[in-house]
C-alpha cells in the first residue's frame, strides 16, 4: 500500500511539470492581452505598454516560465493580474465552496444512485426498473442550466423552502439545491453503473454457491453481490468526485456559488495567466489524489487487491 | 424610425426622474440594509484601476471626488463647496469643505488631491487627468509630478488645463479623481483595491469574491449618516437567478433578462415595478475602414445600412424595449440632433446602393465576416443582419471570440466588420464623438472603425476647445451629420435600461448613466426604504 502511495507521489512531479508547461505555453499564445482585456474598450498604448512591463509580460515567454517556476519552487503562486491579490489566498478562498459542493454532489449521488442501482438490479426486468432507469437517463441527459433554473423555480420561489441561490452563512440550506442539480448527472452514472454491475455479479458462480449454501438472500445479496459489484462504482464516484473537485462552472454559474469553476472561467476569460496556473495545478494534484485514493478504496472493498 | 418615439422615451425618462424625486427630510426612514445586486465579480475597488461599471457601483459609495453628477447629470459640489473657473477656462480653483475625513479618521486636505490625481494619471483611466497641464509626460513615465496641480493650502486646489476643456469638471467627477488616502494606498500597495478606504457615505466591510460585497454606514460622512444601515451587494452572474432572486423576495432592485420583458410587462405585479428609461449608449456595427471590402466604398457601407432593419431588431430581439438608432448621440446627449434621418430600413435603395457600389445584387462580393464578442444577445442580432443581407446577395459569415481575443482583434484592425457598443463615460458629445472618430483616436482608444476625416477632426478640435453652449453643440452636430453620411458604422440601437425596483425604495436614481442591475451612478446615500 505505502509503496503504491510513494509511486504514485513520484509519478505526481513530471505530471505537474508537463501540465504546467502545456498551459502556460496554451494560455500565452492564445490570442489576447490581460492587461489590454482589463483596460474594458478604450485602451491607451502608453498605459498598456507600462502595465505589462510592470507584470513582466514584455519578457519572452521563456524567461516568464522560469520565473513563475522559481516562484513555485518557493512555494510561491504569484499574483494575479487583474485582483491583485497572491494566487495562493485566491485559490484558497474558493476552495470550502467548492469542496463542500463537491462532497454533497456525491454523497447525494452515492446514496440515491447505489439505491436506485439495486433496487432496479433486483426488480430487474420489471416496471421499477424501467422507471428508475428512465430516471437514470434523465438524470444524465438533463441540462444542469435547465434543471437548476427549475429547482429554483419549485423549491426556491414558489415553495419557498430553500434560498434561490449565493453561499450565505454556509447553511447547509444554501447547499441543497445546487447539490441536488450537481449530483443529478452522477446518481444516474452510478445507478446504471452499480445496476449492470450487480446484474453481472449475481450471476457469478460464487453467487450461486452462496444461495446453494443455504444464505438467506438479503446476506447473498449484501455481503457477496453488493460488495463485489461496488468495485465500478467506486471507479466511477471517485472519478466523479475528483471531476466536482475542480469546480463546476454552470452549477455555480446558475446558483452564483462561489466556487473554483467559476473563478476559473473568469480568469481564462480575462487571461490571468497565474491564476490559470494556480487552478489548474491544484485541479492536477486532486486528480492524481483522486485516483489514489480510488485505487486505496478498491483495497477496502476487495482484499485481494491490497498487495 | 418613428421620430416620436424617442420623445416618448424622453416622457418615460422624466417620469422615471419624477417618480426618483425625494420626500421631505422628516418622511425619510433610517436605517435597514438594502440588497443590491452586480452581474460580476468587481476587478478592483481602487478608483485609479477600475475601468468597469460594475466596480464604479462599489466604489462610488465608498469615495468623494470634488465634485459629483446630480440626477440630471450636471456637476454640483461635494468635496469642493465651490470653484472658480478663470476667463480663459484653463484654470479652475477649488475651496474644499472643511471636517471631510477620510474613513481612517484623517482629515482630507488638498495635497490628496494632488496625489490622487497623479496616481490616477498611472493607473488605468489616464484619460480623466490627461487634460491638466503636463500629465501627458507623467502618464508617459517620463515625470513624478502635473505641472498642472498646484496645492494653494489645505483648503485651495488649483488646476491649470493644456488647453480649455468644457466638460473638465465632469471628468473631476468620475471614478478615477475620487480623494485616496496616500498613507492607505501606499501602506496596501495593489491590495487597496481590496481593501478601499475613501470619504463616501459607506465603508467597505467585507468581500467574498464572487458571493457578495457589504458595505456599511459611515456614520461621520461630511453630508452626515445615510439613511441606510448597509448595503449588501450579491454577485450574481445569470441574469435568470438574479431575476428569480428579486421575484423571491431578496433583492430591492434587478435588471430584467433578455426574453422576459414582455412577461414583465404583461404581469400584473412587475408591471408596476417596471421601469425602462433611455441610457446614453449607442449598439453599432462598425465597417473597419482600412479593410476591403469597406474601405474607401462608402456605397457599399449605405447599402448594408439601408439593407438592415433596426426595427426588427429593437422589436423582435429586444422586445421593443430600445430605441433603433438614426446617428451616433443618443437621445439625452447634449448635441443629440433629433433631426437626423440616419438609413431607414429601404431594400429597393440598398440594392440600388448595392449596384452603384460595384456588386448588382451581391455579385462579385466575397463573404464578408461580421466578428462579435462571445454573447447570446449579439449572435441573435448577428443572424438577423445575416439574413436579412442574404436577401440582397450579399453573405455575411458569423465569427465569435472571447472579450480578452476580440478586443485584440478590433485593436489590430483585423476585423471586416465588427460589434460594439458605447456608453458615455460623461455627458458630454465629445466623450462620444471625439473619442470614437478622431483619427488621433485611431485603435485602441476608441475609434475602431479607423474612420479619419480631416474636417472632422478640424471639427472636433475647435468644439473640445470651446466654451460650453450652443456653438460648441453645433460644431458637433456638423460632425456627426458628416459621419453619418460616410456611414462608417451601422447604427444599430440607442440603448435604454429595463429595470425592476420594489416600491419599498426610495430615492433611488434613474439616470441615463445608470443602467441595472448596477445601477453605478446612483449615490446609495439618497437611498432610503419605506418598510
Amino acid at each position: 500500500m505505502l509503496a503504491l502511495v510513494a509511486r504514485r507521489l513520484v509519478v505526481l512531479l513530471p505530471v505537474l511539470f508537463g501540465i504546467s508547461l502545456l498551459v502556460f505555453v496554451l494560455t500565452a499564445v492564445s490570442l489576447g492581452d490581460p492587461v489590454r482585456a482589463a483596460m474594458g474598450q478604450r485602451g491607451e498604448p502608453a498605459v498598456i505598454a507600462q502595465i505589462r512591463r510592470d507584470y513582466g509580460l514584455d519578457e519572452p515567454l521563456w524567461a516568464q516560465y522560469t520565473r513563475w517556476m522559481g516562484r513555485l519552487l518557493h512555494a510561491d503562486l504569484g499574483r494575479s493580474y487583474h485582483q491583485q491579490r497572491p494566487v495562493s489566498e485566491i485559490v484558497a478562498e474558493r476552495f470550502p465552496a467548492t469542496f463542500r459542493l463537491a462532497l454533497a454532489a456525491t454523497a447525494i449521488a452515492l446514496v440515491l444512485g447505489l439505491a436506485a442501482g439495486t433496487l432496479a438490479a433486483v426488480r430487474h426486468g420489471g416496471a421499477t426498473d424501467l422507471l428508475l432507469m428512465t430516471g437514470a437517463l434523465l438524470g444524465i441527459s438533463t441540462p444542469v442550466f435547465w434543471l437548476g433554473l427549475m429547482l429554483i423555480l419549485v423549491f426556491a420561489v414558489w415553495l419557498g423552502w430553500f434560498p434561490v441561490s449565493g453561499y450565505g452563512d454556509g447553511s447547509w440550506r444554501h447547499l441543497v439545491l445546487p447539490s441536488l442539480a450537481l449530483g443529478a448527472l452522477h446518481t444516474g452514472v452510478i445507478a446504471r453503473m452499480a445496476r449492470a454491475s450487480l446484474l453481472e455479479v449475481i450471476r457469478q458462480d460464487y453467487v450461486r454457491a452462496a444461495r446453494a449454501k443455504g444464505l438467506s438472500e438479503t446476506v447473498v445479496f449484501l455481503k457477496h453481490a453488493l460488495r463485489n459489484a461496488l468495485l465500478p462504482v467506486i471507479t466511477v464516484a471517485g472519478i466523479g468526485l475528483a471531476d466536482l473537485l475542480v469546480g463546476a462552472p454552470l452549477t455555480e454559474t446558475v446558483f452564483a456559488w462561489p466556487g473554483l469553476g467559476r473563478m476559473l472561467i473568469t480568469a481564462v476569460g480575462q487571461r490571468d495567466l497565474p491564476v490559470v496556473m494556480g487552478a489548474v495545478l491544484l485541479f492536477a494534484l486532486v486528480y492524481v489524489v483522486g485516483n489514489l485514493l480510488v485505487d486505496l478504496a478498491y483495497g477496502l472493498a476487495d482484499p485481494r487487491l491490497r498487495t | 424610425m418613428k421620430p416620436t418615439r424617442a420623445l416618448v422615451f424622453l416622457a418615460l425618462a422624466v417620469l422615471a426622474g419624477l417618480q426618483a424625486l425625494v420626500p421631505p427630510a422628516d418622511a425619510q426612514k433610517r436605517g435597514g440594509t438594502y440588497r443590491a445586486v452586480l452581474g460580476a465579480d468587481p476587478p478592483t475597488l481602487d478608483p485609479a484601476q477600475a475601468t468597469d461599471t460594475t466596480s464604479s457601483a462599489v466604489l462610488r459609495q465608498i469615495f468623494d471626488g470634488l465634485v459629483e453628477l446630480d440626477e440630471k447629470m450636471q456637476p454640483v459640489a461635494s468635496i469642493a463647496e465651490k470653484w472658480h473657473v478663470s476667463p480663459d477656462q484653463r484654470v479652475y480653483t477649488f475651496t474644499l469643505r472643511r471636517g471631510v475625513r477620510f474613513q481612517n479618521g484623517r482629515e482630507v486636505k488638498a495635497g490628496d488631491f494632488k496625489y490622487t490625481l497623479e496616481r490616477a494619471a498611472r493607473g488605468k483611466k489616464p484619460w480623466v487627468v490627461e487634460k491638466l497641464a503636463g500629465a501627458g509626460e507623467v502618464i508617459k513615465g517620463q515625470v513624478r509630478e502635473i505641472r498642472g496641480i498646484r496645492v494653494v493650502d489645505d483648503q485651495t486646489l488649483e488646476l491649470t488645463l493644456e488647453r480649455p476643456f468644457a466638460p473638465f469638471l465632469m471628468l473631476m467627477a468620475y471614478d478615477a479623481a475620487f480623494v485616496v488616502p496616500r498613507e492607505e494606498a501606499e501602506r496596501l500597495g495593489p491590495e487597496f483595491g481590496s481593501k478601499p478606504v475613501g470619504t463616501g457615505a459607506f465603508r467597505f466591510v467585507s468581500w467574498r469574491h464572487d458571493d457578495q460585497v457589504v458595505l456599511e454606514a459611515f456614520k461621520d460622512h461630511f453630508r452626515g449618516a445615510p439613511h441606510l444601515d448597509r448595503i449588501v451587494y450579491r454577485i450574481i452572474n445569470d441574469d435568470n437567478t438574479r431575476f428569480q432572486e428579486y421575484r423571491a423576495g431578496n433583492l430591492e432592485h434587478v435588471d430584467v433578462p433578455s426574453g422576459q420583458f414582455r412577461a414583465a410587462q404583461k404581469d400584473p405585479v412587475l408591471s408596476r415595478e417596471l421601469f425602462v428609461y433611455p441610457m446614453l449608449g449607442t449598439y453599432s456595427l462598425r465597417f473597419t475602414l482600412t479593410q476591403p471590402p469597406f474601405k474607401d466604398n462608402k456605397k457599399l457601407r449605405q447599402a448594408v445600412n439601408h439593407a438592415i432593419d433596426k426595427e426588427a431588431i429593437a422589436n423582435v430581439i429586444l422586445e421593443g424595449s430600445v430605441v433603433p438608432a438614426r446617428g451616433v448621440l443618443p437621445p439625452g446627449m447634449p448635441g443629440h440632433n433629433p433631426e437626423l434621418v440616419g438609413y431607414p430600413h429601404d431594400r429597393q435603395k440598398a440594392r440600388r446602393l448595392l449596384a452603384e457600389a460595384g456588386y448588382p445584387d451581391g455579385k462579385g462580393l466575397p463573404p464578408i465576416t461580421l466578428h462579435y464578442n462571445t454573447s447570446a444577445l449579439h449572435k441573435r442580432i448577428g443572424e438577423l443582419v445575416q439574413a436579412q443581407l442574404r436577401e440582397l446577395g450579399i453573405a455575411v459569415q458569423l465569427a465569435s471570440l472571447d472579450w480578452a481575443a476580440y478586443i485584440k482583434l478590433v485593436d489590430d484592425g483585423g476585423t471586416q466588420w465588427h460589434r460594439l457598443g458605447w456608453l458615455a463615460d460623461y455627458p458630454d458629445p465629445e466623450n462620444f464623438l471625439t473619442v470614437l472618430f478622431h483619427t488621433r483616436n485611431v485603435g485602441p482608444p476608441g475609434n475602431s472603425s479607423r474612420f479619419s476625416s480631416p474636417e472632422v477632426d478640424r471639427l472636433f478640435d475647435e468644439a473640445d476647445r470651446m466654451p460650453a453652449g450652443p456653438a460648441r453643440l453645433a460644431k458637433y452636430r456638423e460632425a456627426e451629420k458628416l459621419i453619418v453620411e460616410e456611414a462608417p458604422w451601422v447604427f444599430v440601437y440607442w440603448y435604454t435600461s429595463r429595470l425592476l425596483q420594489k416600491p419599498s425604495v426610495k430615492g433611488l436614481e434613474r439616470s441615463a448613466m445608470s443602467s441595472a442591475p448596477e445601477m453605478h451612478m446612483a449615490p446609495m446615500r439618497k437611498v432610503w426604504l419605506d418598510r
